[in-house]
């Protein structure tokens, strides 16, 4: 056996790497730039965690999403690695300095964007053995990645600062422009591409305009009540997630609705109850999916038109983990499209909103958090009319985003087909459920549902205290 | 419900004095001269701080509610209860809170039960590696340092602290609801917790009402529990109850009154404004009855006080001093602290 699968067998507990990755860990190893495109729930994490065990030094991992990092540094903990912490605003002073003053003692450390711009931490990491970077949700990097973060922009000039660690940039999702930008924010010259097919032939594909809201709730409603979970209802705003978990509450299912505004606790709960599974269905806008350690979910349905092509993959990929048949259903009325437009806006600031951004304090206008970040980003790096032209362009390409999901669902093409077109890819064999549009078995796919009703549950404490500690 | 019967007491035991939101800052542990004074006036040590994460709007919509039912109304800028409103709180139960000591860190007490719990459970089922559904470090630190201590895989722990909490909620002390919200907020291996919704909707209750009934049973179980009878969850309470119930800023203040500075001075010193020094001497004198207030009015003008506000049933500040004017605000709440305490 070779070193590599020995490491694996060891650390992982995996018997056998899958398709790409042991090529791409050689790379890291060798001290090559890499570039990996895999789909969520394709052991992206591997990748950069192996190879720290056969190199010396530590591991930085540049994340964008606060919740992410927390899951990851939670799953390398469960793996008995201790030497893991994360670098980020939601540590203490105390917690901080003492991180820092022992950073050397750390095999992996997670960072945010921002932290790249703290002196001290940088003081700090010059001082210390790096064996490589890792840039991870690097389709953040691109202003055309359907989650663009501009302050992780900051990561190309503090990469000046290392120019002889090499770089790993993880992503689910890049178009071919998304991958360029990655390359040169990152300033990649002959990096190792790696790109997993996007194409998931276990998910079939299913989308049906109806004529108004009722008759989606209505068609909605039959097909959880009639067919198998487990399944996820996303819903465009928590009202709505509310709305569903009431109605299909009423009707017997057990089910829960999950949205960013609950408690972190009860967020885990929902998770946790999902997973078990007590639950067959969560009803949740796209706050839910991140961590979810679930394999067998069956059924993903959408009541609306998500923001763009690469989130409705992102969302309809957290089905059929297990490699099992499982059904992504997407209904819309022909208003949606507007209102997909509305809520991708949301975020971004008017050309009135930019010049007052730039012309006062930016502690005096009331503008979401997020739209402050992006804009103090932008007001250190650009003009005032170089921000509204560049604001202007990105609504501008949003709506075009939005309208090719839109013309994917509508025309009469392969959903699967289109939907890799859009990732520069070709299908290369058509799984005999593949589409509404060209085959499709609905009893294939799906099985009827177990008519159990769920009786109510009488909460017992001696009972439960029992269940817990014995 | 429960909500509403807190807030009719509340405002009852304001006596018709303050304005609609005074009840807002109380419950929300709002650490300013003005609430933690009305605390020691109107006796309300129990309702501070009971609530801190209560939101303005949630808020304003139970009183729109106790008024469209004619439970409270409103004279000028006060609020004050009906008939009709102390008709209800009379029918009701006493509600066992203490919030003014344990000021929300009751919570840091249920986290660390609820991960030791967590803990032992996926021991019990041979799982030594989980998530902990518990996000906070500091809370990771203080249960991983106990386990260990305690030796907990010794033989007889987990039964005997399941004894422990089955003897804590077990006394008279407890309703059903309160034993079951406190098990059912417990997760362990393949046993999750139940959310404050799912919760809610078993009781038909409001997602608001049940969390303080939750609140309500930790301040209860945190009062009964006792080092000799439930050893191994004293020591979780390591902490919990606030010490000096002052808030940070006033602490300092203190500080500088032990070396003998005068208000003015403390206020250049600090670059603070005079009424927040003032404001941190009513915070003081209200948890330090030994605190000197012989510098700021005499034992004569004291008692004046205290005799109007008996005579004309009265803690309202300009209502007093239309009787005393040659004392100043400061003074009057000064004595009327006092008296309280």
């Amino acid at each position: 056996m070779d070193r590599l699968t020995e490491v694996l067998q060891q650390k992982f507990g995996y018997s056998a790497f899958r398709d790409g990755q042991k090529e791409i860990i050689e790379q890291v190893i060798a001290g090559k730039d890499v570039i990996a495109i895999l789909p969520t729930g394709m052991g992206k994490s591997l990748l950069f965690q192996l190879p720290a065990y056969l190199v010396e030094g530590t591991v930085v991992i540049v994340s964008p999403l606060l919740s992410l990092m927390q899951d990851q540094v939670e799953q390398l903990k469960i793996m008995g690695e201790k030497r893991v912490v994360a670098i980020n605003s939601f540590l203490s002073f105390e917690e901080k300095e003492f991180v820092l003053r022992n950073l050397s003692t750390f095999k992996f450390i997670f960072t945010s964007p921002e932290m790249l711009q703290n002196e001290r931490f940088n003081r700090m990491l010059s001082t210390i053995q790096i064996a490589y970077i890792v840039a991870d949700e690097a389709h953040c990097i691109s202003q055309w990645g359907f989650d663009f973060r501009p302050d992780y922009l900051r990561i190309s000039s503090w990469l000046k600062s290392f120019k002889e660690t090499n770089v790993l940039a993880l992503t689910a999702t890049a178009t071919k422009k998304v991958v360029s930008d990655i390359k040169s924010t990152l300033h990649m010259k002959e990096p190792y591409e790696f790109i997993h097919s996007i194409d998931r032939p276990s998910i079939a594909y299913e989308v049906k305009e109806l004529e108004n809201q009722q008759e989606k709730v209505q068609w909605i409603i039959g097909r959880i009540t009639t067919t198998n979970g487990p399944g996820i209802l996303y819903t465009q705003s928590r009202k709505k997630s509310e709305f569903y978990a009431e109605e299909l509450r009423n009707r017997g299912i057990r089910v829960a609705f999950y949205h960013a505004k609950m408690e972190q606790d009860d967020r885990i709960l929902i998770q946790q109850q999902f997973q078990q599974g007590k639950l067959d269905w969560v009803c949740a806008t796209n706050a839910f999916g991140m961590g979810i350690h679930k394999d067998n979910i069956r059924q993903i349905i959408h009541d609306h038109i998500p923001t763009s092509i690469a989130s409705y993959v992102q969302e309809v990929g957290r089905a059929a983990r297990d490699g099992n048949q499982s059904l992504a259903s997407l209904v819309y009325t022909s208003s949606d499209v507007e209102q997909a437009y509305y809520v991708a806006m949301q975020d971004f600031p008017e050309d009135a909103d930019i010049q007052l951004f730039y012309r006062s304090e930016s502690t005096e206008i009331q503008l979401p958090e997020t739209t402050t970040r992006i804009l103090s980003y932008w007001k250190e790096v650009l003009s005032e009319q170089e921000t509204i032209d560049l604001f202007r362009n990105i609504k501008q390409k949003k709506w075009l985003e939005i309208q090719s999901l839109f013309s994917l669902f509508q025309n009469d093409l392969c959903i699967r087909e289109q939907l890799l077109n859009n990732f520069d890819e070709y299908l290369e064999k058509r799984p005999s459920n593949c589409c509404n549009v060209c085959s499709f078995d609905i009893r294939d796919v799906l099985e009827q549902r177990n008519q159990t009703e769920v009786e109510k549950q009488q909460l017992n404490w001696v009972y439960r205290l029992n269940e817990l500690l014995h | 419900m429960f909500f509403h019967q807190i807030l009719l007491l509340v405002i009852h035991k304001f006596r018709g004095e303050r304005s609609s939101t005074a009840p807002f800052y109380l419950l929300k542990g709002k650490k300013s001269g003005q609430t933690i004074q009305d605390v020691t006036y109107f006796n309300l040590h129990s309702f501070f701080s009971l609530y801190s994460k209560l939101s303005m709007e949630e808020y304003k919509d139970e009183i729109s509610t106790l008024l469209a039912n004619e439970y409270i109304k409103s004279n000028e800028s006060t609020i004050l209860l009906t008939e009709k409103g102390l008709h209800q709180i009379k029918s009701m139960r006493k509600p066992m809170y203490n919030g003014w000591i344990y000021r929300g860190n009751e919570h840091i007490f249920f986290s660390r039960l609820e991960l030791v719990v967590q803990t032992l459970s996926y021991f019990q089922a041979s799982e030594n590696k989980f998530v902990p559904n518990q996000k906070d470090q500091t809370v990771h630190q203080f249960v991983r340092t106990y386990l260990i201590e305690n030796d907990f895989k010794k033989p007889g722990f987990v039964v005997s602290l399941k004894q422990q909490i089955m003897d804590l909620i077990g006394s008279s002390s407890f309703e059903d609801i309160h034993r079951e919200l406190f098990v059912y907020r417990l997760s362990g291996y393949d046993k999750s917790g139940l959310t404050w919704e799912q919760l809610a909707r078993y009781y038909n209750k409001s997602v608001l009402d049940v969390k303080l009934l939750f609140i309500e049973c930790l301040h209860i179980a945190l009062h009964t529990i006792n080092a000799e009878k439930h050893p191994d969850l004293y020591i979780l309470t390591k902490d919990i109850e606030v010490v000096t119930p002052l808030t940070e800023s006033a602490m300092k203040t203190n500080l500088l009154f032990e070396k003998g500075y005068s208000i003015e001075e403390i206020a250049q010193m600090r670059s603070l404004k005079k009424n927040t020094i003032e404001d941190h001497v009513i915070e003081i004198v209200s948890a330090n009855r030994h605190f000197p207030i012989y510098p700021f009015i005499s034992n004569d003008q004291l008692n004046r006080v205290l005799q109007i506000s008996h005579e004309f049933q009265t803690k309202k500040l300009k209502v007093i001093r239309d009787h005393v004017p040659d004392l100043s605000f400061f003074q009057i709440r000064i004595a009327l602290t006092k008296g309280e305490t």
